[in-house]
């Protein structure tokens, strides 16, 4: 117990004289800690957002939200390490590289997917660019605070910069099958290609860092040194090696993996989660050794040639090589389950209770370098937390409440039917009749631009005859 | 008295007269003198004179009082039971300039690299050069009581550089008070090449203010010593941003919903830039930030159309409507599709409201605005005006938004939006009080040129006789 922390807590009691909205009290908790075994009927004090106090009959601080969760389950908020929700924008598929490009600017708040996730104990995404580009944008780290219209408010402050990497068949097929028969084709056509552009990109990034480090070397004395040209996609990348922007790859193929480590290991770029990876398995002692991460589906695939060849047992083959893996969703559908499905490693590959759920908490957090934040239940951290009425690895575990900060943003007898925060002032009515599934992967009902459907058969467009 | 009336007339007859009409440029007009009496004067929102005459002289206000002196050789306009204003400021708006015919698109070969011109970025465009007095959209808007606008060229992220002008005019020079005041900036994406979304637009903004900045001292180095220097790279483009980052010209970034409010405002803070924010639909959801950011705002005149199961709607019935919506419903849906249904209309009538009563929330706010015609068709202007009165906000607050706060964000104010003396006679004359149903326009004067409208009271006096330059 952090007796500095309890002083803390109890002078802002002091001061303050009242409780705040961030503060809650959960009593007689079965408490999945992740980093420190599970703790039988025992509280959970929140203060101003932060987990202050773990233990037993722990002296609630006056007018303090109390949450009984007598036979309850308490767990970190998930986090899903592989995301597309909150987003107005996915692909900037115009370029083969769009390293300037940046989800930063294109958070949608208003996005339903952030309360389903929350729906389904899920705090924090890593919403992510697409798989258009082999060096696609940069991607946000969010955390759910549903209701806000600021973008800035569900941002995850402090989060590290992560850049989306993709090889293979999305980046050939949008590049370099372009057009009718190829005729706009750019490279890169072929998984060589891919190699080529990733290191083409690294080798200016390089130079660009150079350039700009002698200059400021020779602006020092010179106040006639001229600056060389800027470049926000070099910039990016210059960033990359210098190991300030985490790598998050796009990958299926075994051979693809091992090429991007040892693009990477000429480059010195260390940090890199490789996403998907379903043929990870085969090359899990070489990710281990390289210190790479990984984050998988527990048993998804067979939607595209690449990824015919995988395995319900990657994740746990991973994991029992010693790759830091996480299960994710790339879904706004999957990520309501995302507790069932680091389940699925428990059937395919025996891992512990533990160990599961370490993959959707305490993994994807390290990933995405927030571990020292959330993803476990300890003090000091994030009052992010997911409430459960039944053990979360069990089929009829449902979440009942979830915490972002220490503030209740989903409730389960609490749910009103329409929790849209905005809806379209003119267009027709959708009802529950009429409701249609829509696609799976990325988006299913605020309108999303998406550069792919920007690629029509007769585009018109508004040229000025200027 | 009688000498100075010949010199008068004798100016008048000038050849060379400015106010000559087009059809027969040397006939000299009657007058350039005009006074309309006994009518309602509104010189300011909340500042009337109740029966007053006004008088304005070769397109300056001479007097405007209760008992102005009406010289001899005005053109007396009777404007008992009339209202006169100041002439509507629209802050953005692409009056004058026709829309580009719609081309199909050529294939490009690498879209990760286009031309500037497929790109959408043409903020060396001058709006002077398309700019032409006889497009429709110029009598469109002046009928409305617009006498001045903010305009600016069509096209996609960065379509040009605007002119404040008048409604009136030979050509475009003769329209133009002020050339290349403004770049134009929008959210809107090239398509199938870089930048195509919002993200690109973004970077692609950034990028090109940060390498003009390094240019623009390039430039300037260059200037003062060549010697030892190689040429400073150039572009047309990148030369347009100049003015911008010397902070000479603001950006007008227009936005079409609440989060093109904030990236405008993350590019503004991020880059420095001077900014005036334009369109703002579902602006009430941005209402604190604007506050905070003391952006000056020209909000859109445009509405969102209705639903098409609402277009028959009563007005009474709407409001029964609006009352009965709850966000707490909690039925099994598909128990009760149709309870479910009539929730979600209301939910739907309570969202466009939002809209109506946008300009309200931000006159309540105390956010000074005025209004731009961007993307909305000039006939719906009229319509949404009196909607927005009828969502609450005031007639003065909507004649400020139109006359007096537009010309601050235009910086006119010295020669615009109030009728004082010395000000430019922009005058519109109308049968009643504005934004009211049955008030009509009947006069409106640019530069102090009449162009009379709603004529149809009088006996013998065809729409089609409207002329200008009277």
């Amino acid at each position: 117990m952090n007796r500095f922390t309890l002083i803390c807590a109890a002078l802002v009691f002091l001061l303050a004289g009242s409780v705040s909205a961030q503060d809650v009290l959960f009593r007689n908790a079965t408490v999945l800690t992740i980093t420190d075994g599970d703790l039988e009927n025992t509280d959970v004090l929140v203060s101003g957002g932060i987990i202050t106090e773990i233990g037993s009959n722990i002296r609630a601080p006056r007018g303090i939200t109390e949450v009984d969760a007598t036979g309850k389950y308490l767990m970190p908020g998930i986090i899903d390490a592989h995301s597309h929700i909150a987003l107005t924008s996915v692909n900037e598929g115009s370029s083969p590289v769009t390293a300037e490009v940046s989800m930063e600017d294109v958070v949608n708040p208003y996005h339903l997917g952030i309360y389903r996730a929350l729906a389904g104990g899920v705090t924090t995404s890593h919403t992510m660019h697409g798989s258009a580009n082999v060096i696609g944008g940069q991607n946000e780290t969010i955390k759910h605070r549903f209701g806000t219209k600021d973008p800035d408010d569900v941002r995850f402050e402090g989060a590290p910069r992560t850049i989306k990497f993709a090889l293979g068949e999305n980046p050939t097929r949008v590049h370099g099958n372009r057009g009718s028969g190829g005729t706009g084709a750019i490279v890169p056509a072929t998984r060589m290609g891919v190699e080529q552009v990733l290191r083409g990109s690294f080798e200016n990034g390089k130079r660009y860092m150079e350039a700009w480090d002698a200059y400021t070397a020779e602006a020092a004395t010179n106040p006639r040194a001229v600056p060389p040209a800027y470049n926000n996609r070099l910039e990016v990348m210059a960033d990359i090696l210098r190991g300030d922007v985490l790598v998050h790859c796009h990958s299926y193929r075994a051979d693809e993996i091992l090429m991007l480590t040892r693009v990477f290991n000429d480059y010195e770029v260390r940090k890199i989660t490789f996403q998907h990876a379903n043929e990870a398995f085969k090359v899990a002692p070489e990710l281990a050794a390289y210190g790479a991460y990984a984050s998988v589906f527990a048993d998804w695939w067979s939607y595209k040639f690449e990824v015919y060849y995988s395995t319900s047992y990657n994740a746990a083959i991973l994991m029992r090589n010693g790759v830091v893996t996480s299960i994710n969703s790339d879904s706004g559908e999957l990520n309501r389950h995302l507790y069932h499905e680091a389940a699925k490693s428990q059937r395919y590959g025996g891992l512990n209770d533990a160990e599961a759920l370490s993959m959707i908490t305490i993994n994807p957090a390290i990933q995405l370098g927030i571990q020292d934040r959330v993803g476990s239940i300890e003090i000091g951290k994030d009052g992010d937390l997911t409430l459960f009425d039944g053990h979360p690895l069990s089929v009829y575990a449902i979440p009942a409440m979830t915490f972002v900060d220490g503030i209740k943003y989903f409730d389960r007898f609490e749910d009103a039917d329409d929790m849209r925060l905005q809806i379209s002032p003119s267009a027709e009515i959708g009802t529950f009749e009429g409701q249609i599934t829509g696609r799976d992967h990325i988006h299913d009902e605020t309108e999303v631009l998406d550069f792919f459907e920007l690629f029509g058969e007769d585009i018109l467009t508004t040229i000025d005859s200027q | 008295m009688l000498f100075f009336g010949a010199i008068l007339l004798i100016t008048g007859l000038c050849p060379t007269s400015v106010h000559a009409q087009k059809d027969s440029a040397d006939i000299p007009t009657v007058s350039t003198t005009y006074a309309i009496e006994g009518a309602r004067i509104v010189q300011a929102p909340g500042r009337v004179i109740d029966s007053g005459t006004i008088v304005f002289r070769d397109g300056v206000i001479e007097s405007v009082g209760r008992r102005a002196t009406v010289p001899y050789d005005a053109i007396i306009i009777d404007g008992s039971g009339m209202t006169v204003y100041a002439g509507f400021i629209d802050a953005l708006s692409r009056v004058g300039v026709a829309a580009p015919e719609r081309t199909p698109m050529a294939p490009v070969a690498d879209t990760s690299n286009p031309t500037y011109e497929r790109a959408g970025i043409t903020p060396e465009k001058q709006v002077r050069t398309l700019l032409n007095p006889s497009d429709k959209s110029v009598d469109a808007h002046r009928k409305l009581g617009f006498t001045t606008v903010h305009t600016v060229p069509h096209g996609n992220m960065l379509p040009g550089s605007g002119a404040v002008a008048l409604l009136h005019g030979k050509n475009a020079d003769a329209m133009i008070i002020r050339n290349d005041v403004s770049m134009a900036f929008q959210f809107s994406g090239a398509r199938g090449v870089y930048p195509g979304t919002p993200m690109g637009i973004m970077a692609k903004f950034r990028q090109l203010h940060k390498e003009s900045s390094r240019r623009l001292r390039l430039e300037q180095m260059y200037a003062s010593d060549p010697a030892g220097m190689a040429r400073p790279p150039a572009d047309i483009v990148h030369t347009a941003f100049f003015p911008v980052i010397a902070d000479e010209k603001p950006v007008f970034a227009h936005t079409t919903n609440a989060l093109e409010v904030y990236r405008a405002l993350t590019l503004k803070t991020e880059l420095g830039l001077t900014m005036v924010l334009t369109g703002l639909s579902e602006g009430f959801d941005t209402i604190d930030k604007i506050k905070t950011s003391g952006n000056p705002v020209a909000l859109t005149m445009g509405l969102p159309d209705k639903p098409k199961w609402a277009a028959e709607i009563k007005s009474d019935s709407l409001d029964q409507i609006l009352a009965s919506y709850t966000d707490e419903t909690r039925t099994a849906t598909f128990r009760d599709v149709e309870a479910e249904k009539r929730n979600l209309e209301a939910k739907q009538l309570v969202t466009r409201q939002k809209y109506v009563e946008m300009p309200k929330m931000y006159a309540e706010a105390g956010i000074p605005f005025a209004f731009t015609s961007y993307g909305v068709d000039s006939k719906d202007l009229s319509t949404n005006l009196k909607s927005f009165v009828e969502g609450g906000l005031s007639s003065d607050a909507a004649l400020a938004a139109l006359t007096v706060n537009a010309a601050n964000i235009l910086g006119l104010s010295a020669s615009m939006g109030t009728l004082d003396a010395g000000k430019m006679a922009n005058v519109i004359v109308t049968s009643g009080a504005l934004f009211e149903d049955d008030t009509t326009i009947k006069y409106v004067f640019v530069d102090g040129h009449k162009f009379e409208y709603d004529t149809k009271t009088k006996k013998d006096d065809a729409p089609s006789s409207r002329r200008r330059g009277q």
